[in-house]
């Protein structure tokens, strides 16, 4: 078995295989690569600390309970985020369930009916524990990026925080590539609106 | 110059950096033209923006948290190849002189095979002679065994019930052990995901 420290230089197709062995250091390796990566995602789309503590580690655990169904030909870390994005999106939706939604409806198809069923929300009344994620998360574009709807959110993430190309983005949410260009430019726009304004 | 203003599906395109063979066209519109370069610039800001942006760290005891919850299994075949691995030395030296006897160990059987095979007559009567002594031996012990656990009467039983009697026997015992292993490995499972 390859050492410990041996294992920060391997691909992570080979990680995985010591994994699939029953090698509880190349789990720890893999976790150790993505957590950060993976947290970030989760956060930036559910934008709560401790949910998205929970979200990553159900996503750790969902991944590497079922490595044995990980098909080598595609990249280990876009079948991560596939299932990190998923575990999120099916949150926001149980959430949506529950609450009324800020972001537009999800059934919304054009974005007129999007603009139309969104709420703007005018006075934000923060506890000390929203103050500091909203300390995080505070700046202009995480401000911008917050009030995307979450299929654009994940797409621009996963271009620009990820810099993942657009095929590799299609694989991952299982959209077509022109969908995911049609997102990220869309996304792009309403960020670039949205940052104008806090400029003026 | 070309005097239309690019699309927005255009400004992507460099925003992206894309190299294809349209590019450079607009690349050169751009150069000439000021309101195609400013809306260039301000998609810049907010793609440079979204790029600047850090990678969070979650609590530092995530994997402990991770690995609590998830069964570690080692493989049958990955544990016996580790355990061979084990009693290999793990010096150069005492690897190479490990090899140099087990070399000389199976050339030494191979010779003796290939003597055995180049006597034919001989190699056939002792292999019978061994297959028998082997069968007989098997076959007391089995019928001793049978007897001592199972009673004279569930041996003629047996007996009686010919081929398929002994198939059926076999089957149900092998149904057992299968069942008995499958259902230690779930316990073993769920005391590692409780534990």
């Amino acid at each position: 078995m390859p050492h410990a420290l041996d294992l920060a230089n391997l691909p992570d197709a080979d990680v995985v295989a010591l994994a699939l062995e029953g090698r509880e250091a190349a789990h720890r390796e893999l976790i150790r690569r993505y957590e950060r990566p993976v947290f970030s995602l989760v956060f930036r789309m559910v934008r709560d600390r401790e949910l998205a503590e929970d979200l990553t580690q159900d996503t750790f655990i969902k991944v590497l309970s079922h490595l044995d169904r990980y098909r080598s030909e595609f990249k280990f870390s876009s079948w991560l985020f596939k299932i990190a994005n998923n575990v999120a999106i099916d949150h926001l939706r149980r959430r949506q369930l529950d609450t009324v939604s800020m972001d537009g409806s999800p059934h919304a198809t054009t974005p007129d009916a999007v603009m139309a069923s969104a709420i703007e929300l005018s006075d934000h009344s923060e506890s000390a524990l929203e103050e500091m994620e909203a300390k995080e998360l505070g700046s202009a574009i995480e401000q911008a990026i917050s009030r995307l709807r979450p299929e654009y959110r994940s797409c621009i993430l996963l271009r620009h925080v990820e810099g993942r190309s657009y095929e590799e983005i299609a694989s991952t949410l299982d959209l077509p590539l022109g969908t995911v260009k049609t997102y990220i430019h869309r996304a792009r726009h309403e960020l670039r609106r949205a940052l104008e304004h806090t400029r003026e | 110059m070309n005097h239309r203003h690019l699309l927005p599906n255009e400004i992507d395109l460099l925003v992206d950096g894309e190299a294809g063979f349209g590019v450079a066209p607009l690349r050169a519109h751009v150069a000439e033209c000021d309101e195609c370069r400013a809306r260039l610039d301000d998609a810049r800001i907010v793609v440079d923006a979204l790029e600047a942006l850090p990678h969070f760290a979650p609590d530092s005891r995530l994997a402990d948290r991770v690995m609590a919850q998830v069964p570690v299994f080692v493989p049958a075949h990955v544990a016996a190849r580790d355990s061979v691995t084990r009693w290999l030395p793990q010096s150069g030296p005492a690897r190479a002189a490990a090899a140099v006897i087990g070399t000389s160990i199976a050339g030494l059987l191979t010779v003796a095979m290939i003597w055995l095979a180049s006597r034919g007559d001989a190699a056939i009567f002792a292999t019978s002679l061994f297959a028998d002594r082997v069968q007989s031996l098997v076959m007391g012990t089995a019928r001793d065994l049978a007897f001592s656990l199972l009673g004279d009467s569930a041996v003629a039983a047996i007996q009686a019930s010919g081929m398929l009697g002994v198939t059926l026997l076999v089957l149900g015992f092998l149904g057992t052990a299968v069942g008995t292993i499958l259902g230690l490995r779930r316990l073993a499972t769920a005391s590692s995901r409780r534990g």
